[in-house]
């Protein structure tokens, strides 16, 4: 099987390496039918799943064992989605409420995880109570947990004991002397372990761990930060490993590094990959999945659904004044679970025979990158004012596929280059990079005029109506009116 | 004999389990050690245990008043790139 690679650039390109064309079906179907079928429903994993199911983070767990360059521990850590030590941690208690108050409200939610802000496995006592006390309360959601992977071996058996679905470690090496370049320090047996030393404990430590959770039949994913120059050839071998031991995904991000962070990385200036250099790597990894491309890096305390952030309505105050009769609501979401599942199933079925009977194979046109607004449904519902975030799509003459999220507000806050003075309006345009054409159940004046100056042709010509079709639709206009002449056209080269 | 947290500890609770002695507790604006019960884990372990997973450099002052881990020991960070950073900073 190969080991499916994940993409997440932050600015994909709008090229279309050969590799990763046209394989939209395929990598999904590689899956051993036990794998497939976690995966198929999970909002991480399965692209269109995300469009209906929803997960949440709480913050249950502050202290760490190591330290790593890219993260500054006071503040959110944007390499691995996990808050800063500064924004609010929960007790296990008030995480139990939080979680059984967004599932009875949001019966979408069915995934609840705990990243940080610290090492879940660096608070066993805090995770597991959370975890315990979730597996008895609340059946039917199920957990997540990333982890360093330095306590992993010890709590391989209690995980085991839990509703866990899957467990990501971070694994950004298998060599030492490089560990050495990204993990400054361990504590490990009363001690604080720096260098080699320390690197080489916690890699065995990291990959006895997934050993042990692969013989015990838990999912394990796979994350590594790219870091040029210092791992990034290195990958390659990572993923080979990690592939042989049995893990089912193999995420690699981009490093993310600013000075003003404050991390070593930062300070230092070692520089994060280009989107090229990302793509290279992964295609060199083993290809590319369809499917996973939609992790968003997603915020780790945010609550909702795709593109919607309701954590103000979920704040502990509120929620201590909530009333939860959670039976009644599990009742409920079986109902809308299995709502969902039907239309999921019957859009499957669709759009595999559309497939089918699709066939653009004869444009001979240059892949596009266009934007859409969503709430979920994988229609096309959201103004262009209100979207907090946009779905990257290309579309080409092999078909529509999705590539990423972007965060309307993610190129902000940090950027050198974005001076105070630019409005919400012009950071969104600019988070839309690359982009051609943005579709939208509607567009304002004002931002109407900017897109164009942007050089992107906004579109609310199909709202309500399927992302996919509506994409392909306008991909064919553009085809038609002349705008997609082949001369950049490098898949086929 | 007592180690001190002071105000640049963000309050990450990693030294509170660690210690032997049962000496850190939770409290605002951040975390402190009771300087009655403080052993400086005198007879369980080499180092403090404290000073050995706090993250943040400067954090925790052993009975001199000295930072058991001085500026640059844990991130790798020399002082003056540090410095040289944030002056940029704050420039901006
Ligand atoms: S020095 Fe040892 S006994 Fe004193 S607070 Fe730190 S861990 Fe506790
Ligand atoms: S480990 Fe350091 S930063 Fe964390 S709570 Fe203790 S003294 Fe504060």
């Amino acid at each position: 099987m190969q080991l499916p690679v994940l993409n997440d650039a932050p600015a994909a390109k709008s090229g279309c390496s050969a590799s990763s064309c046209g394989t939209t079906d395929s990598q999904m179907d590689s899956l051993p039918d036990s794998i497939r079928e976690k995966v198929q429903n999970h909002p991480c994993y399965s692209e269109d799943a995300h469009h209906y199911f929803a997960r949440m983070h709480v913050a249950v767990a502050p202290a760490c064992n190591i330290q790593c360059h890219y993260c500054n521990r006071k503040y959110d850590c944007a390499n691995e989605s996990r808050p800063g030590v500064v924004s609010e941690v929960l007790t296990p208690d008030q995480a139990v409420k939080k979680t059984m108050a967004v599932a009875a409200n949001i019966p979408q939610m069915t995934v609840l995880g705990i990243a940080g802000p610290g090492d879940p496995l660096a608070n066993p006592e805090k995770t597991f109570e959370t975890f315990r006390r979730l597996s008895e309360e609340a059946p039917d959601i199920k957990l997540c947990v990333s982890t360093n992977g330095l306590a992993l071996p010890d709590s391989v058996e209690e995980l085991s004991k839990h509703n866990i679905d899957h467990v990501t470690i971070t694994i950004n090496c298998v060599d030492p002397e490089i560990g050495a370049k990204i993990y400054p320090w361990i504590f490990w047996n009363n001690r604080r372990i720096k260098g080699v030393k320390g690197a080489k404990i916690l890699i065995e430590q990291q990959q006895k761990g997934l050993e042990m959770l692969i013989a015990k039949g838990i999912l394990v994913k796979v994350n590594s930060v790219m870091i040029p120059g210092i791992n990034d050839e290195h990958l390659a071998e990572v993923s080979r490993v990690v592939k042989s031991k049995g893990a089912f995904l193999h995420n690699v991000m981009p490093l993310i590094a600013e000075a003003e962070h404050g991390t070593f990385y930062g300070v230092m200036g070692q520089r994060g990959p280009t989107p090229d250099e990302l793509q290279d790597l992964q295609d060199s990894c083993s290809g590319d999945m369809n499917m996973m491309r939609h992790c968003r890096q997603c915020r780790a305390d945010a609550v909702g659904m795709l593109g919607e952030d309701r954590g103000d309505e979920f704040t502990m105050d509120k929620i201590e004044d909530m009333e939860i009769d959670y039976q009644a609501a599990m009742e409920k979401r079986k109902v809308i679970h299995a709502a969902i599942q039907e239309e999921m199933d019957s859009k499957r079925l669709e759009k595999a025979r559309k497939v089918e009977t699709q066939n653009f194979a004869s444009l001979r046109t240059r892949p596009v990158l266009m934007a859409v607004a969503t709430s979920g449904q994988g229609v096309i519902n959201v103004h262009f004012g209100h979207a907090k975030e946009f779905l990257i799509y290309e579309a080409s003459p092999e078909g529509v596929r999705f590539i990423s999220h972007r965060k309307a507000d993610q190129y902000c806050g940090g950027d050198v280059s974005c001076g105070e003075t630019e409005s919400t309006l012009q950071t969104t345009i600019r988070s839309l990079a690359g982009c051609e054409a943005v579709l939208c159940s509607k567009v304002g004046y004002e931002p109407w005029e900017m897109l164009e100056q942007a050089g992107i042709m906004p579109n609310g010509e199909h709202a309500m109506e399927n992302i996919e079709e509506a994409v392909m639709v306008v991909y064919l206009e553009m085809a038609k009116a002349g705008k997609l002449d082949t001369e950049q056209l490098r898949a086929s080269a | 004999m007592a180690v001190k947290i002071i105000e640049s500890c963000v309050n990450c609770h990693a030294c509170l389990p660690v210690c032997p002695s049962n000496a850190i507790y939770e409290t605002k604006p951040h975390f402190m050690v009771d300087p009655k019960k403080c052993t400086e884990c005198e007879g369980a372990f080499a180092d403090f245990q404290c000073a050995s997973i706090c993250p943040i450099e400067g954090a925790i002052l052993n009975s001199f008043g000295e930072a058991i881990n001085p500026p640059g020991s844990l991130t790798g960070i020399p002082p003056e790139k540090m410095a040289a950073a944030m002056a940029e900073l704050q420039a901006h």
